[in-house]
């Protein structure tokens, strides 16, 4: 298949969510037929998401006294006359709001993010994560650590640390992660017999400080996890239980 | 709909928190960005009267931060200030504990960007607006808009490193 011909601005737009319907399918089409139009994709979500994450946590950061206090001051010393103003529009009223459409493309930014990824540094030792369907699974030392790791007993030196397990809105199970061998925090999820690959951060880990990176998460990775959740994250007993029962869906 | 000020405020407390983001994505640190929602916040309240009916607050508000921000530039210009370097750890509310490698180098990266180009990403790619919402926002053309987008993305993905 040759070289698809779209423009950076037609591709920006696609990770913008801007495009009309039909050319946004037939991006999302031939982005799995051309690995270099996939790399293009990649480069502007990724850009996105790296500079959507960047702020997202201040949002939820309480707001500072002074500035609650300079509107209610000047609300107060302002003799206003009423005003006619609409209400927001639903699209920005929801609060807090998320930075960009995360639901929409996340999980695809995250798989070519790392599908790039694979393809340049990890194939050659064996491979961490394989492609299955245009869906990222996990291979290897992530695979085990997934299927196995308790996050309150990580084997020593292990170069996966497991950070939280919670189950979907599906029932599905997922898991949070940290590999030393890929820089990387992500979110597995279990979908049919795998651990899909739905979200990745890269991380820079400094030596010995895999157990806290896992436990400390990046903020994109974060609101994937929320997007996700249902319920609390399971506690060990939980965990070993999905352990035992080998990630089968909660009934 | 027909709101007095008790309501605008409220309104207004409940955008606090976007306002902070943004002003943040044109600042330096959180505190220059606070200062910037403060000043924004009182511009706004002397200029009621400008709000058109029918208008939507928040693009009314993030429209008003755009001109304070922009002023604030133009009087440092005009008093010969140069931007303080990136060492600023003198400053009490730069702390680097609460900052995120990832906000640290981004935001060196944001401030690298010419003001026009800076808006653009930070209304679309750090608030999320559409197209149409954050050209309304800067009042320029949609067309001027992606071509300040495309050109501020390919600055920023320079220098973070993507190529």
């Amino acid at each position: 298949m040759s070289a698809m011909n779209y423009d950076d601005e037609t591709l920006m737009a696609y990770a913008d969510g801007e495009l009309d319907e039909a050319t946004r399918a037939a991006i999302s089409r031939d982005v799995g037929l051309d690995p270099e139009l996939a790399r293009r994709v990649t480069r502007h979500l990724a850009l996105r998401t790296e500079v959507a994450g960047a702020f997202a946590t201040i949002v939820d950061q309480p707001v500072p006294d002074r500035l609650l206090a300079a509107v209610k001051v000047a609300a107060r010393a302002t003799d206003t006359p009423r005003v006619n103003v609409v209400s927001l529009p639903s699209r920005t009223a929801r609060a807090p709001a998320r930075p960009w459409r995360l639901r929409e493309w996340t999980a695809m930014a995250a798989s070519l993010v790392l599908g790039i990824f694979v393809a340049g540094k990890l194939l050659p030792d064996g491979g961490e994560v394989a492609t299955r369907l245009n869906a990222l699974v996990a291979r290897g030392e992530l695979m085990t650590a997934l299927d196995s790791q308790l996050a309150s007993n990580p084997a020593p030196g292990a170069a996966v640390h497991i950070g939280l397990t919670f189950r979907d809105q599906q029932g599905a199970y997922c898991r949070t992660f940290v590999s030393r061998g890929m820089s990387t925090a992500g979110l597995a999820c279990r979908r049919g017999g795998d651990w899909r690959i739905e979200q990745t951060s890269s991380v820079e880990l400094g030596e010995g400080d895999l157990r806290q990176a896992a436990a400390s998460m990046p903020p994109a990775l974060l609101q994937a996890v929320e997007a996700r959740i249902s319920g609390e994250p399971l506690d060990a007993d939980g965990e070993a239980a999905a352990v035992r029962g080998q990630w089968k869906p909660a009934p | 709909m027909t709101h007095g000020p008790e309501e605008i405020s409220e309104r207004i407390i409940e955008l606090l928190p976007r306002l902070r983001r943004f002003a943040r994505s044109l600042s330096r640190n959180q505190h220059d960005a606070d200062d910037l929602v403060q000043s924004a916040v009182e511009r706004a309240w002397r200029n009621l009267a400008q709000l058109k009916p029918g208008a939507p607050l928040h693009s009314w508000m993030f429209g008003i931060m755009k001109n304070a921000w922009l002023d604030n530039l133009r009087a440092a210009k005009r008093r010969g200030e140069v931007a303080l370097p990136e060492d600023s750890g003198d400053h009490p509310a730069v702390n680097p504990t609460d900052m995120n490698a990832n906000l640290w180098s981004v935001s060196e990266a944001m401030d690298k960007l010419p003001e026009e180009q800076r808006l653009a990403v930070a209304l679309v790619l750090v608030e999320g607006m559409s197209y149409k919402e954050a050209s309304e926002v800067l009042e320029i053309p949609m067309g001027t808009l992606t071509s300040r987008l495309a050109r501020g993305r390919t600055a920023l993905a320079a220098s973070l490193g993507g190529e």
